[in-house]
């Protein structure tokens, strides 16, 4: 970034306030806003749907419908205030110096004209050019949003491309005119996460390449951490934060900020020991505001008489001139007081197999003509040879992007669609036939699924109490209708709603409270199984905390087994015990959630995780993109599935990737990939999420979990201080890593060679050897694989004779740096190591009757 | 040369003799003004003036039907040969009675004609888009959820009977020749039946497995439906059809009082299964597209997961969510049919020559040999018509504009 003092802003905005006026007489959308975007910077507009974001993005354009109106303050494009332009001078700025991208890309494009001509339409129109000047710069531009084969997109419909090349071609028509503002309204939220992370990186190289100042809006703040100089944090109709990224991120000074960030679940958090801070409370609606500060009602910090008095304006912090905040008490509050977890949860006991999936296989016809037959009939292959098994009480997330075949597996699991080959067995009894109607109330209703959708998932035109009585009678719960009104108001209990909203209709009820009873519906019948099709996808950030811990706490108290499906990855870290990666049809990798998220990873996973925005500033991500999109269904590549987009593909030897493909194998304990890469390959992988390495500050972050110190506490008999092989780091990167343990353990592993450190033991840390001209192969452990040998070689454990002298201490500190506990202890690792260090395998059989692995 | 009253006579004498309408309308008025919120989207009509102009012409002419005999002077039928193609405003000179709109070919008062007439059409027109209303949506709704070959046999023959030109359709329902064979009873059986049906559905999914309810509901049903069945079948022609083939005990069942507390005229029997006949598939369509969006919800989903059944799933949790569109629907629906009765009629097709329905009397209107002179006799029916259909638009048009709204 350049001086920012000797330029004008390319946008200002001055106490903006926005109006809409309905029925209900005038409703202000945007109040009291103000912010500025230098030359070439990105300005990220982030709050929750409702927060007046989009109505500052169509302000700024002067577009706000017949009954919205700028009531107040002033927008001033390069300088020139906006309210003084003429209309024409108006249109000409729209389009040709502010461009706007929105979300959905097929609405912004019109259907009936090819790409080409849209895209010549813009210089035709803005700049006067002629038709073959306009042809070569739609080439340019098309070429550069890295689309294949420009030619061809340009002479086709939009129809014919897929979601995230509609989003490119959007962006290249902005593009066109050469803007000098981009507004960018939740470009990505309808993509998935792999295309997103693709489009993301195009925009940011764009913007640097041609110097566009950005407005970018967008809910997710990993998104607008990756993409952005600069944050505007909006609650209910204000700015509540503006700051640099750094500032904002690191050094919040707005309650909402704080409780927003700790409200989303960031990868290495556990679930079961740092349940999300979910805000209390609902956002309020535009014409219910409270008086004074919007947020006060749900503020842990709120003052009565002071915070409700009277309006609060932004306040500069300190003396940093661009960071405000809008919060009467920011020097009052000790920002960097320890969260304080609600409540922190048992972890349920893990049960019994409930269900078991063996090769499920589900292909569907696709007929031409129903009534006059003929036609080719096309097959879909939805889910191939799909195999799994959960436990009572466990929760497996089901990971992929759209078309790759979770929402087909859980209709087929539902009975809503019967499986074409292979068995679905829940406890003794085999399902995979059955439909639906022809299953018993009693099957139907142990297994129940919560919907995504939380304005579709309760009938408009039924009570709410109604909705749920109707389930408790179709599983035949309950004597009288007296009884089953009495469970329905317990089952209302349960999802903490109050028990007047028996008698609401859904309109009556937020997105959070709809899903809150689309979850007791689920419940009604006491269902063994769940399968909640991406539960909270659709909620805003701050509810969707709730309702996910409102969902663990249920499956806990009731060991329900869950299959969460997701596309999230950073909730389906923080909920799940193990996950699955689907990938058109196939399970490509399936195993715990720490293994899963730690390398080995199969290359399709590890494109999935570094596609997910993490909204932290200490973590740095690898970028791996993928290139083109998901094959269809009804086309897949021959051999393995994911050969067409996959990085590694050139490590396989042969064309074994395009002919073969590859079998489930295990690439650490108990996880399984689908990949034809060799150990040697996988080994090389390095962790696509790390915490980066830096200088300690004071301060704990605001985000960090008091779980943390929680553990400290609890094991303070045992301090442990593991010393990073790579780099001797403080004890707040120590700290880091006993959260992010598999990952820390992870880039151990792959410096485990490098530098084999010799340290004296401290604290409890055992003793490590230079790496010996023989080690022992530590995997003849019972317990101990590839991955936990790998991690053992970093702490420079290489014998047995090391693991057989354990004290008390060392052992707890292994406990502790491996992050399970009992494992070392059940399996007996000293014994066997005794009995290996002694006599080998033949002592070995000797005190234990069997082989070592 | 008789008497006249004048133009303004005219308009005080129109507007004297409507008082039961201007009285009934006047308390509607006041009954929304305290309960408007109460009534959701109704009350909301009242928001714009094309609500309530709509409100105010449909609530006329149904006002006008109720009230016909308070109404009109005379009788329509009742011929004042004095009067024959008197100018409106003529004063009777025998009885001092003033035609209001005048006199028509056959010396019966015009005015007294369009004011029955709403009568005959108020009643057929409402009656038959219901029919045709509960036999698209109990046809529609499979088609649209089941898609497949269901929905491919059903969409071919709806196209069917669309792509057939109406006028010949009711051409071929109503000439004699027709009339004498089964057809339109078999037509008229089958399509009364599909109200029983609905109903029984609906209750049986709804209450199935809990008998305390079942039973009673789909009694009354079976009873009610069979009653209003038997009452509407039992048309004179008909039952001499049945006895003619020997059926007499069906024929002697007809003819029992029970069953002939309401009838229609052979007739108007015909002209009902025409108007069904021709709507219905129209309705279908609608409800096949409203299925198939509403299908995709997610609240569908949840009632298949509990394991509901097709039936529950389309009549308790797709339909209600349908109404919107499907009462917009009707009010244009009423309309067409409406204007679909006055072409009938107009045609000399189905009512009889005597029939003081609007197209007949538009149709006699038109046929005097000076149509210039006597204009008013087929422009005041036609302005009857033109303004209950445009009454009904617009109150289709402000339902859906309300809707829309937030």
């Amino acid at each position: 970034m350049v001086d920012m003092k000797d330029q004008t802003p390319i946008l200002e905005i001055e106490d903006l306030n926005i109006s809409f006026f309905t029925r209900a007489g005038e409703i202000p959308a945007v109040m009291d806003f103000s912010c500025k975007v230098m030359p070439g910077e990105a300005m990220g507009l982030v709050g929750e749907s409702g927060c007046g974001k989009s109505t500052v993005a169509l302000g700024v354009m002067r577009y706000l419908g017949g009954n919205g109106a700028i009531v107040g303050g002033k927008i001033k494009f390069k300088g020139r205030d906006m309210a003084e332009m003429s209309e024409e001078e108006l249109q000409s700025v729209r389009g040709s110096e502010i461009a706007m991208i929105y979300q959905e890309p097929m609405a912004s494009l019109n259907p009936a004209m090819k790409i080409g001509q849209q895209l010549m339409e813009v210089p035709m129109i803005h700049s006067g050019v002629g038709k073959k000047e306009a042809y070569a710069m739609a080439l340019d531009v098309v070429t550069s949003v890295r689309l294949p084969d420009p030619e061809r997109i340009l002479k086709s419909y939009p129809h014919q491309l897929s979601g995230g090349q509609q989003q490119r071609i959007v962006i290249a028509m902005a593009l066109m005119a050469k803007p000098s503002l981009l507004i960018l309204d939740e470009p990505t939220t309808a993509l998935d996460v792999t295309v997103e992370a693709g489009i993301v990186q195009l925009v940011k190289e764009l913007g640097k390449k041609y110097g566009t100042s950005m407005l970018f809006i967008s809910h997710n703040l990993g998104l607008i951490l990756e993409t952005c100089d600069r944050i505007c944090v909006m609650y209910s109709g204000e700015a509540v934060e503006t700051g640099t990224i750094g500032d904002v991120f690191d050094e919040m000074r707005h309650p909402y900020t704080q409780a927003l960030f700790r409200s989303i679940p960031l990868p290495g958090a556990d679930k079961n020991l740092r349940p999300l801070v979910a805000i209390p409370g609902n956002f309020p609606l535009p014409h219910e505001r409270p008086p004074g500060c919007n947020f006060g009602p749900r503020c842990d910090y709120f003052v009565a008489g002071r915070c409700d008095a009277q309006d609060i304006k932004m306040a500069t912090i300190g003396k940093n001139e661009r960071h405000n905040s809008r919060c009467l008490r920011i020097e009052e509050i000790d920002w960097n007081a320890k969260v304080v977890a609600s409540a922190t949860g048992r972890k349920a006991e893990i049960g019994d197999v409930v269900l078991k999936v063996d090769n499920l296989k589900k292909y569907y016809e696709v007929a031409a003509n129903a009534l006059f037959g003929g036609g080719e009939s096309r097959v879909v292959k939805a889910n191939e040879t799909v195999s799994f098994e959960t436990r009572e009480a466990e929760t497996l997330a089901i990971v992929g992007e759209s078309g790759c075949g979770k929402s087909t597996l859980a209709k087929v699991l539902m009975g809503l669609e019967t499986a074409t080959s292979g068995k679905v067995l829940m406890g003794n009894l085999e399902i995979q036939g059955t439909a639906i109607q022809d299953r018993g109330a009693a099957t139907v209703s142990k297994i129940q699924m919560v919907f995504q959708n939380p304005f579709d998932t309760l009938n408009p035109s039924h009570l709410v109490g109604k909705q749920i009585i109707r389930a408790l009678e179709k599983f035949n719960i309950g004597n009288s209708d007296a009884d089953r009104e009495e469970r329905m108001l317990k089952l209302l209990d349960l999802v903490k709603l109050p028990r007047a909203f028996a008698k609401r209709m859904p309109r009556q009820l937020s997105g959070g409270q709809k899903q809150r009873v689309g979850i007791a519906r689920a419940f009604a019948g006491n269902p063994k199984i769940v399968v909640a099709d991406e539960p909270v996808s659709a909620l805003d950030v701050s509810v969707q905390a709730a309702v996910t811990d409102l969902l663990m706490e249920i499956q806990r108290d009731n060991k329900t087994t869950m299959l969460f499906i997701s596309h999230d990855l950073s909730i389906v870290r923080y909920l799940s015990d193990r996950i699955m990666v689907m990938y058109l049809g196939h399970v490509v990798e399936q195993g715990p959630t720490d293994a899963v998220f730690a390398p080995p990873y199969h290359p399709y996973t590890e494109a999935l995780l570094s596609a997910v925005p993490i909204a932290d500033t200490s973590i740095e991500k690898k970028h791996v993109v993928l290139e083109g999109d998901i094959p269809s269904a009804v086309n897949p590549p021959p051999g393995c599935p994911f050969q067409t987009r996959c990085r590694w593909k050139s490590r396989v030897p042969g064309n074994r990737c395009e002919t073969e493909v590859p079998v489930m194998k295990e690439i650490a304990p108990e996880n399984w990939s689908k990949c034809h890469l060799d150990d040697a390959v996988l080994a090389e992988m390095e962790p696509v999420i790390t915490q980066r390495n830096t200088a300690p500050k004071a301060k704990a972050k605001p985000n960090e979990p008091v779980a943390l110190a929680q553990m400290a506490t609890s094991n303070r008999a045992k301090p442990r201080k593991p010393v990073d092989a790579k780099a001797g780091t403080t004890s707040k990167a120590a700290a880091k890593a006993m959260m992010a343990a598999p990952l820390e353990k992870a880039k151990l592993k792959a410096s485990a060679t490098k530098s084999p450190v010799v340290k004296a033991a401290t604290d409890g840390r055992p003793t490590a050897i230079r790496k010996p001209a023989k080690p022992d192969d530590l995997k003849m452990i019972a317990g101990v694989g590839p991955k936990l040998e790998g991690v053992l070689n970093g702490l420079g454990i290489y014998q047995f004779s090391q693991i057989a002298s354990w004290k008390k201490a060392e052992r707890e500190w292994v406990d502790g740096y491996l992050k399970f506990k009992g494992r070392i202890e059940r399996d007996e690792w000293q014994k066997q190591a005794k009995a290996l260090a002694k006599g080998g395998e033949a002592e070995y059989i000797k005190v234990f009757g069997k082989k070592p692995r | 040369m008789m008497e006249n009253v004048g133009a303004f006579g005219i308009i005080t004498g129109f507007a004297s003799s409507f008082w039961p309408v201007w009285l009934c309308l006047a308390a509607v008025f006041v009954v929304i003004y305290f309960f408007k919120k109460q009534l959701g989207i109704f009350g909301r009509l009242f928001n714009s003036n094309v609500g309530i102009l709509g409100v105010i012409l449909c609530l006329f002419w149904v006002f006008t039907a109720i009230f016909a005999d308070v109404i009109a002077p005379l009788d329509p039928r009742v011929q004042v040969s004095i009067m024959q193609n008197a100018v409106p405003g003529s004063i009777n000179p025998d009885t001092g009675m003033v035609f209001l709109f005048g006199g028509d070919l056959l010396a019966r008062d015009v005015f007294s004609r369009v004011v029955y007439g709403a009568r005959i059409v108020l009643t057929i027109a409402p009656a038959a888009t219901m029919i045709a209303f509960l036999v698209g949506i109990t046809l529609g709704l499979p088609a649209g959820y089941f898609g497949g070959r269901i929905d491919s046999i059903l969409s071919f023959f709806a196209n069917l009977v669309l792509a057939f030109p109406v006028i010949l359709l009711f051409y071929l329902l109503v000439t004699p020749g027709i009339m004498e064979t089964w057809l339109p009873y078999a037509l008229g059986g089958g399509l009364f039946v599909f109200p029983t049906l609905f109903f029984f559905v609906l209750f049986y999914t709804r209450f199935y497995g809990r008998n305390d309810k079942l039973v009673p509901y789909l009694a009354a049903t079976v009873i009610a439906g069979g009653w209003i069945w038997m009452n509407l079948m039992s048309t004179s022609t008909f039952i001499a059809k049945l006895n003619d083939a020997g059926l007499t005990w069906i024929g002697s069942l007809l003819n029992w009082r029970i069953f002939n507390i309401f009838g229609v005229d052979p007739n108007e029997l015909n002209i009902f299964i025409a108007v069904v006949f021709a709507s219905a598939p129209g309705v279908f369509r609608i409800v096949r597209g409203l299925t198939l969006d509403i299908q995709t919800r997610d609240y569908v989903a949840a009632a298949q997961t509990r394991g509901e059944t097709p039936w529950y799933i389309m009549l308790w949790e797709l339909l209600p969510n349908a109404r919107g569109p499907l009462i917009v629907d009707a009010c244009l629906r009423i309309g067409y049919t409406t204007i679909l009765l006055g072409t009938l009629g107009f045609f000399g097709l189905g009512m009889g020559p005597e029939s003081p329905d609007w197209g007949t009397t538009i149709k006699d209107g038109s046929q005097v040999a000076q149509l210039r002179l006597y204009y008013w006799q087929g422009v005041a029916p036609a302005l009857a018509l033109m303004s209950l259909v445009l009454g009904l638009n617009l109150l289709a048009d402000a339902l859906r504009e309300e809707s829309l709204r937030d």
